[in-house]
């Protein structure tokens, strides 16, 4: 009776969640955006989210010229589907609208090797093919030991050597994925004009200013400062209600 | 008598020849401010005269000679006087030293002088002298227009020089300009000096403006304004008239300055101080106009940041227009069309950016705030100017990489990246709070599982391999097995008579090989009987056992009912588990 319950709840949160979304599709047609993104959010105050909706929700920000939050929405999208060329078209039409321009530094050598094999799917996928895998050894393993003729075996043990190296592979970097995936603290500047500092007291000096919209990486987090790092390496101390973290 | 006549006459050749050296002052004692006169006087014409050093005066006048020889009655009498005129430096006693001097190689001294110096005394005036003094008539004065301004807010210094009716002014000269150290100031010219009229210490002067200068506190507290000293030359009338009856006038100088002055600087409130504050203090507006709003790329606009107003305008700095990364913003030409007045600085400033956009599209350029201190209200102002968008309506888009290459053809060619995407209409929604499958149980006993299952297989294999080679075991395992079958088939067979008993025998006869281990050939009444109770059986279970199966044989002809059927399976199942029970 409970689970009926709860399934009931879920589905007509879900039903709610896809009517919210709707509702803000066709006030964004009208050129409603405000009201379109508080529809949108309303999604997302029910616990439901994806791609499409984060990236329909920075569309409405966009077209209120709001660039911390569009991008902050656009960047939100990505990290749910990573390799959609929509949302990085409208990512990159935001990023003409913020003030800092802030080179990006090429990653290079080995770890550039690693982290783009790893970033290929989520850590999720890798702990998927890892189980997959694992199972595959099993009936390598029941055909080896229970097959006849000693050339199946053959065939079988090989195989079985083989899955048990990509296992291993797998395994290693679904756990390197995730690892890279909770240390990388993506966030956006959301503070219109912000004073890094070169330390995190109010009375250091300033190191660099930082407009809304820009993106940085938060290394540590020290009271109510948080240590970014640009996407070109400069490094600095900010006041963490300045920025806004996407995960 | 003669002899008389001879002494007597050596006696007057002897005073004649007599040579007479002395000194003659005018006076013994004088007062500090009186002049002495001092005559080396001689009847000799001797050479060689040297002064005393006259210790205790200062020389005003002289040495002057003077010569005098005269015939009176056939005497000749010679004079020579040195003069000089001394006034006393110190007070008390003074000793004016020895002149000598030196005729036919013999060398005469007069005696020294005891003079006595007291304080100086009141001259008494000259009532016809109508000399006009230098001291009384003459005021250079700085008129400052405010001792306590705020910090940045203007005030004037106006030196003036007051002179009366009387006197002229021939030169004046700068001995020391004045500092306005902390100040910023500025000169405001004069090209000509005119003299006009005013009232000073309740008579009428007239007075010259010499200088004004407008100054802007650069610093709170109390700063000092170096005074100005003039060093002016005039011409006083004296009691004197020439031969045409015109007044005598005699140059003379005199040093004037204007004292030096304080002013205490406020600071300004720091309540309701805006965050932008740029110092900027007086009465101001602000603009910010673009030149076009609208335009194609590789045009330019010019965006005019500009303060008009009065006050400090040379003293603060304009806000910095904030613009998006895709319009490019050159550094500023900076103009100042600023005058200066007595009220203050006045005029317009202003910046202009070149912008240059690179991509199509509308960037908005940020209100801009520009605050000053109203010295009017004593408050902060603000004035913001609204929000600019620039429309460039051609050009590369945002995410083109490559400039735009003009192509040759003119067909139209659509860039698939060329416009903003619309929205996305649909979605897969799921919820936020997803667990991550990666570290989950079910990860881990999914990746384990058939690691756990292999030693598990391998036992199976073996006991599968056991159980294969145990012949008699495998016998009994099957009759209970088809023992259990039966007794199913005989329960799903309850409504019809002759399959029910069938089936109820063979349940009952596989039960009983699987349990006794016999063969069918062995399964007889008392044989059964036996190994039953060899096998610690309940004997009455053992014939209820026996009855059964031959009323079984017997029911499949006779007539019964259902229920005895029921009845039956009932007990059979009764007797099974009984048996089931007793045999060890």
């Amino acid at each position: 009776m409970k689970n009926i319950v709860y399934l009931i709840v879920l589905i007509t949160h879900v039903i709610f969640g896809q009517n919210g979304f709707e509702k803000g599709n066709a006030l964004y047609q009208k050129g409603n955006y405000k009201q379109a993104i508080t529809a949108y959010e309303s999604v997302l105050a029910a616990n439901q989210h994806s791609a499409d909706l984060y990236f329909n929700l920075g569309n409405c920000y966009y077209k209120l010229n709001k660039v911390a939050p569009a991008i902050y929405n656009y960047e939100k999208a990505l990290l749910l589907n990573p390799d959609d060329s929509e949302i990085e078209n409208n990512l990159a039409f935001a990023q003409k609208l913020q003030i800092d321009e802030i080179k990006v530094l090429p990653k290079v050598g080995f770890s550039k090797l690693i982290h783009d094999f790893t970033s290929v799917l989520h850590y999720n996928t890798w702990a998927w093919i890892s189980v997959g895998l694992s199972s595959l050894f099993l009936l390598f393993f029941i055909g080896y030991y229970f097959s006849q003729f000693t050339s199946h075996k053959r065939v079988f043990f090989i195989g079985m050597i083989l899955i048990l190296v990509l296992l291993f592979m797998a395994t290693t970097t679904s756990i390197a994925a995730k690892k890279s995936y909770e240390t990388e603290k993506p966030a956006v500047v959301f503070a219109e004009i912000t004073e890094v500092k070169s330390e995190p007291q109010q009375s250091s000096s300033t190191a660099f200013m930082l407009h809304e919209g820009t993106k940085v990486f938060v290394l540590e987090t020290l009271n109510n400062w948080k240590k970014i790092q640009l996407t070109d390496g400069t490094e600095g101390w900010i006041d963490s209600n300045a920025i806004k973290e996407l995960k | 008598m003669k002899k008389y006549l001879i002494i007597l006459l050596f006696g007057f050749q002897g005073l004649w020849a007599q040579v007479q050296f002395e000194a003659r002052v005018s006076k013994n004692a004088l007062a500090l401010n009186e002049r002495l006169r001092i005559d080396f006087t001689m009847n000799i014409d001797g050479d060689n005269f040297i002064q005393p050093n006259f210790e205790g005066f200062k020389i005003i006048a002289g040495p002057s000679q003077q010569v005098s020889q005269s015939w009176i009655n056939g005497r000749s009498s010679f004079e020579k006087t040195y003069s000089y005129f001394l006034l006393p430096t110190q007070k008390g006693t003074i000793i004016i030293k020895q002149a000598t001097i030196e005729y036919n190689g013999q060398i005469y001294k007069t005696n020294p002088i005891k003079i006595s110096v007291t304080a100086a005394v009141e001259q008494p005036k000259d009532p016809n002298d109508t000399q006009v003094s230098a001291d009384d008539t003459i005021y250079l004065v700085a008129d400052i227009s405010k001792t306590n301004p705020y910090i940045n807010e203007p005030i004037t210094v106006v030196y003036k020089l007051y002179f009366s009716y009387n006197i002229g002014i021939t030169n004046w000269r700068e001995l020391n300009k004045p500092k306005y150290n902390d100040f910023w100031s500025q000169n405001i010219d004069i090209k000509q000096l005119v003299a006009e009229e005013g009232m000073f210490k309740g008579e009428k002067y007239r007075y010259v403006v010499l200088r004004k200068t407008v100054l802007y506190p650069q610093k709170t507290g109390k700063l000092e304004i170096e005074p100005l000293s003039l060093d002016i030359d005039l011409q006083l009338p004296t009691n004197r008239r020439n031969i045409f009856g015109q007044v005598v006038l005699t140059q003379g100088n005199k040093r004037v300055s204007a004292g030096s002055k304080t002013i205490s600087v406020k600071s300004l409130p720091e309540a309701g101080k805006p965050q932008n504050f740029s110092g900027a203090v007086g009465k101001f507006d602000f603009k910010v106009i673009p030149s076009k709003t609208n335009l194609k790329n590789g045009e330019s606009l010019d965006l005019s940041v500009s303060v008009t107003g009065s006050g400090n305008m040379k003293l603060f700095t304009l806000p910095k227009p904030i613009v998006p990364n895709s319009l490019e913003m050159y550094d500023p030409v900076h103009t100042e069309k600023v005058n200066t007045s007595l009220a203050g600085m006045k005029g317009k400033i202003a910046d202009s950016y070149a912008i240059i956009p690179q991509y199509k599209g509308n960037y908005p350029i940020k209100p801009m705030q520009f605050s000053y201190f109203d010295l009017g209200s004593g408050r902060y102002k603000t004035i913001s100017s609204p929000e600019i968008m620039i429309n460039v309506l051609e050009g590369p888009m945002a995410n083109d990489t490559a400039v735009a290459e003009e192509s040759a053809s003119t067909k139209n060619k659509i860039s698939t990246s060329e416009q903003f995407k619309f929205i996305k209409l649909k979605t897969a929604l799921e919820s936020i709070k997803k667990q991550d499958f990666f570290g989950s149980n079910g990860f881990y006993g999914l990746l384990l599982f058939p690691f756990l299952a292999l030693p598990l297989l391998v036992l199976f294999k073996k006991k599968k391999a056991a159980i294969d080679g145990d012949v008699a075991g495998n016998k009994m395992k099957t009759n209970n097995r088809l023992a259990k079958k039966y007794l199913s088939e005989a329960k799903k067979q309850i409504g019809n008579k002759d399959s029910f008993y069938v089936a109820l025998e063979k349940a009952m006869h596989n039960f009983l090989k699987a349990k006794l281990n016999i063969e069918t050939s062995e399964m007889s009444k008392t044989n059964i009987q036996e190994l039953l109770e060899s096998r610690n059986a309940n004997p009455k279970t053992v014939t209820d056992f026996i009855n059964l199966t031959e009323n079984c044989e017997l029911a499949r002809y006779a007539l019964i009912s259902s229920s005895t059927i029921q009845q039956d399976f009932d007990q059979a199942v009764l007797i099974i588990s009984d048996l089931e029970k007793q045999i060890t």
